[in-house]
C-alpha cells in the first residue's frame, strides 16, 4: 500500500512538472509572435494592484491597456519590417515603494520589458537608481510630483503634468471671487502634505491668510464632520481640499451641509466627473479643480471618449486622466519604437519620445504636447476648470519658464 | 463653545457607530475567548447589502437595513459553523488567524463583486436640521436614535430572556453553563448571529454618510479592537462608553490639537490602557 501510493506520488510530480513546463512555454510570448501574428513587446506595470490604493492602480492599467488593445487590433505598431503589439505585464506593489523595486525585478527577470509604469512618486524614485544600471529600462513615471525631475534620470519620462503648475492660477482664480482667508483641508498622504505645502506658500505670498492644517487622512477617515466643523470655525473664504475624488466629495457635501458657501480649491487628486457621482453640480459652485478629462478642449478627445466607451461600457463610470494620461503615453512609446526601430533598446526609445509626441496624430492625440524637456518631461497645454454659473469654465495653465523642449 | 457643541454631536454620532461595532466584538470574545477580526467584514457586508438595496433592488431604507440585519446575522452564524466550530479546544492563537483569513477572504470577495471602487450610497435623509448654532444632518440623527435603540434592545436580550441569560452564563463560566444543561453549541450560533447583527445595523447606518468599499471594515476594527480593550475586554457597557469616549476623543484632540493626530489618539490611549490598566478602564462581567 504504502509503496503504491509513494508511486503514485512520484507520478503526480511528473505530471506537475510537465505541466509546469508546458505552462511556462505557454507564457513564454518574449519575442515570439503571438497567435494573430504580431511579435509580443512585453510592457512592465508596477503599482497598486490591491489595498486601498487598488481602485487608482487599476484605472492606470485601464489606460494602458485600451491603448495595447488598440494597437493590436489595428494590426499593430511596425519596427524593423515587422509587426508588434504590446503585451502588459503586471507585479503589484500595494502602493508601497521598497515593494516597487522588488515588483520591477521580477518583471525584468520574468518578462525583460524595455519599458515599465509606476504610478506614485514613492515608487518611481526607487527605481530611478535601478533603471540605469543592466537590464537598463525606460521608466514612465505616472506622477505629478516635480521632485522626481531632481535627479535628471535620462531613462525617465514623466507623464502627468507637474503640480506645482495648478496653484498660482487657482488662486488667480479664487482669491478674487472669495476673499483672501484659505482654510487647510487636504489629504495628508505625502503627496497632499506637498500641495498643502505649495498652496500655503503662494496664498500667503499674495497676502492672504491661511488658517492652521486640519488635514485628515481622506483614505482611513470615516466621518470628516468634525474635520470640516473645525475648518469653518475659522470662517474661511475658500476650502482647500483633495484626496482621491469620492471622499472628496463627502468634505464638499459636508461644508456644503454646515453652511459654508465658499470656494473650494481642489487638489489635482480629484476628479470634478468623479465627484459628481456624490454631489451636485450646484455644490461644486466656487471649485477650481483640474479640468475634466472627457471634455478636454483638444481634437483627439471626443473619439477617444466614445472610443472608451465602446470598450468599457456607457455606465462603467467616466474616463479620467488616469486612464487618458497613460492611454497616451503608451501611444508614445509605440511610437518611438517605430522612429527609434527598435523594441528592446530603453535609450533609443527615449530619445524618440519627443519627436513621437509632436508628430501623433490627431486622432490619438489627447493632449497637445510639446515634447520632452531634459528631466525627462513631457510637456503640453494644461487646463484648469472654474465652476462658474453651473458650467466648467476652462482655465490655461502657463508651462514654466524654466522648460527646456529637446 | 458652538464649535465645542457642534463637535461634541459630531462625536457623538461617530462613537455610535464606533459602539455598535465593538459592542458585537466584545460579545463575541466574552463568550468564546475568539478575537474575531472577520468581525469588521460584517460591518463592510452590512453595508454592501444597504447599497445593493438602496441602488439594485429598490425598496425603503428601512427594508435595506432590516435585510442587512438579517443577511448578516446568517453570516455571522455560518462563520462560527463554518470555521470558529472546528476550532474548538485549539489555542486562540488558530482562532485569530482563522479570523485574520476570513476577514480577507470576505474582503476579497466584496473586490471580485464590486471592485475596489468608492460606492456612495444615495441618502435617504438628506435633511440639516440647524439648532443652536449646531447643524446636524437627518440621518446622523437617526445614526444617534438608532444605535440607542439597538444597544436598549441588547440590554433587554441578554437581561430579561432565556436567551441573553444563557449568553452571560456562559462568557462567565462555560464549563459551568455546559453542566446546568446549557447548549454552548447553540449559544455560540445565537452569539455570532447577534454580533452579526449588530455590525449589520453600525454598517447600514453609516453606509448613506460614508463610501462603501471592500476594506472599509478593516480601518474601524482596529479602532473596536482599541475599544474593546479600553472598555475591558468582554464587558458590554465598557464597549459602549468605550465607543463614544473614543470618538469624543478623536473629534476633540482634532478640534483642539490638530486633526492629523486625531488617528494616532485611539492607538495612543490603547498603550496608556494596557500601560497604567491592562484590564480595561471598566470592570470584566456580560
Amino acid at each position: 500500500m504504502r509503496r503504491i501510493r509513494r508511486r503514485s506520488g512520484s507520478a503526480g510530480r511528473l505530471v506537475l512538472l510537465a505541466s509546469v513546463v508546458f505552462l511556462a512555454g505557454a507564457c513564454g510570448g518574449e519575442g515570439g509572435a503571438g497567435e494573430d501574428g504580431l511579435e509580443v513587446v512585453p510592457i512592465g506595470f508596477a503599482g497598486p494592484l490591491s489595498g486601498g490604493a487598488a481602485y487608482y492602480g487599476r484605472n492606470v492599467l485601464r489606460g494602458l491597456q485600451m491603448a495595447s488593445d488598440e494597437i493590436a487590433e489595428s494590426g499593430g505598431f511596425m519596427v524593423d519590417g515587422r509587426a508588434h503589439r504590446f503585451e502588459i505585464v503586471t507585479a503589484d506593489d500595494r502602493y508601497l515603494p521598497y515593494e516597487t523595486s522588488t515588483a520591477a525585478r521580477r518583471l525584468l527577470q520574468q518578462n525583460q520589458p524595455a519599458v515599465i509604469l509606476v504610478p506614485h512618486a514613492g515608487g518611481i524614485r526607487a527605481l530611478q537608481e535601478i533603471n540605469l544600471r543592466e537590464p537598463k529600462f525606460l521608466l514612465l513615471a505616472y506622477s505629478s510630483e516635480p521632485s522626481i525631475l531632481e535627479a535628471q534620470n535620462p531613462l525617465m519620462v514623466m507623464l502627468p503634468p507637474r503640480f506645482d503648475g495648478y496653484q498660482e492660477p487657482f488662486i488667480d482664480v479664487l482669491m478674487p471671487r472669495f476673499g483672501n482667508r484659505l482654510a487647510l483641508l487636504g489629504t495628508t498622504t505625502a503627496y497632499g502634505r506637498a500641495w498643502t505645502e505649495s498652496v500655503t506658500a503662494e496664498w500667503t505670498s499674495r497676502g492672504g491668510t491661511v488658517g492652521r492644517d486640519h488635514g485628515v487622512d481622506y483614505n482611513t477617515t470615516t466621518d470628516f464632520t468634525g474635520a470640516v466643523s473645525r475648518a469653518l470655525a475659522d470662517n474661511p473664504d475658500v476650502l482647500f481640499i483633495g484626496g482621491p475624488s469620492q471622499p472628496t466629495a463627502l468634505v464638499i457635501r459636508a461644508a456644503r451641509e454646515q453652511g459654508f458657501g465658499g470656494g473650494f480649491l481642489i487638489m489635482d487628486q480629484a476628479k470634478f466627473m468623479e465627484m459628481l457621482d456624490i454631489v451636485s453640480m450646484e455644490a461644486l459652485e466656487g471649485a477650481v479643480g483640474v479640468y475634466p478629462q472627457s471634455l478636454y478642449p483638444t481634437e483627439g478627445t471626443p473619439g477617444w471618449v466614445a472610443r472608451y466607451h465602446e470598450r468599457f461600457g456607457q455606465d462603467f463610470q467616466v474616463p479620467t486622466s488616469e486612464v487618458a494620461i497613460n492611454y497616451q503615453g503608451l501611444h508614445l512609446v509605440a511610437r518611438a519604437m517605430e522612429l527609434a526601430g527598435t523594441t528592446t533598446d530603453p535609450e533609443a526609445i527615449r530619445a524618440r519620445i519627443g519627436e513621437a509626441a509632436r508628430t501623433m496624430p490627431d486622432e490619438l492625440r489627447i493632449f497637445d504636447m510639446g515634447g520632452v524637456t531634459d528631466a525627462g518631461h513631457l510637456t503640453r497645454a494644461v487646463f484648469a476648470a472654474h465652476v462658474l454659473n453651473g458650467e466648467f469654465i476652462a482655465v490655461p495653465i502657463p508651462v514654466p519658464a524654466s522648460t527646456q523642449l529637446r | 463653545m458652538t464649535l465645542f457643541a457642534q463637535q461634541f454631536v459630531n462625536g457623538i454620532a461617530l462613537g455610535s457607530v464606533y459602539a455598535l461595532v465593538a459592542l458585537g466584538l466584545t460579545l463575541v470574545y466574552g463568550v468564546l475567548k475568539v478575537p474575531n477580526f472577520a468581525h469588521g467584514a460584517l460591518y463592510m457586508a452590512g453595508a454592501y447589502v444597504v447599497y445593493v438595496m438602496l441602488t439594485a433592488v429598490g425598496g425603503s431604507y428601512a427594508l435595506a437595513i432590516a435585510v442587512a440585519v438579517v443577511v448578516i446575522a446568517v453570516m455571522g452564524a455560518a462563520m462560527e459553523f463554518v470555521v470558529f466550530r472546528r476550532l474548538e479546544g485549539k489555542s486562540s492563537v488558530h482562532a485569530m488567524i482563522a479570523a485574520l483569513g476570513v476577514l480577507f477572504f470576505l474582503e476579497g470577495t466584496a473586490d471580485v463583486i464590486w471592485g475596489p471602487d468608492f460606492r456612495p450610497v444615495p441618502t435617504p435623509l438628506d435633511g440639516v436640521v440647524t439648532a443652536f448654532g449646531i447643524n446636524i444632518t437627518e440621518q446622523r440623527i437617526l445614526v444617534i436614535v438608532a444605535a440607542i435603540v439597538a444597544m436598549a434592545g441588547l440590554y433587554f436580550l441578554l437581561k430579561r430572556t432565556l436567551v441573553g441569560m444563557s449568553i452571560e452564563a456562559m462568557a462567565q463560566d462555560r464549563e459551568g453553563a455546559l453542566l446546568v444543561g446549557i447548549d454552548t453549541r447553540r449559544v455560540a450560533l445565537i452569539t455570532f448571529a447577534i454580533s452579526g447583527a449588530l455590525a449589520a445595523i453600525a454598517g447600514a447606518l453609516i453606509a448613506p454618510l460614508v463610501l462603501v468599499f471592500p476594506t472599509m471594515g478593516a480601518v474601524i476594527i482596529l479602532k473596536a479592537f482599541v475599544i474593546v480593550i479600553l472598555g475591558g475586554m468582554g464587558s458590554v457597557p465598557g464597549a459602549i462608553l468605550g465607543g463614544y469616549l473614543l470618538a469624543l476623543a478623536e473629534t476633540m484632540a482634532g478640534t483642539y490639537v490638530a486633526f492629523a493626530f486625531s488617528e494616532l489618539i485611539a492607538f495612543a490611549l490603547l498603550v496608556l490602557v494596557l500601560v497604567f490598566r491592562p484590564t480595561g478602564l471598566f470592570q470584566k462581567g456580560v
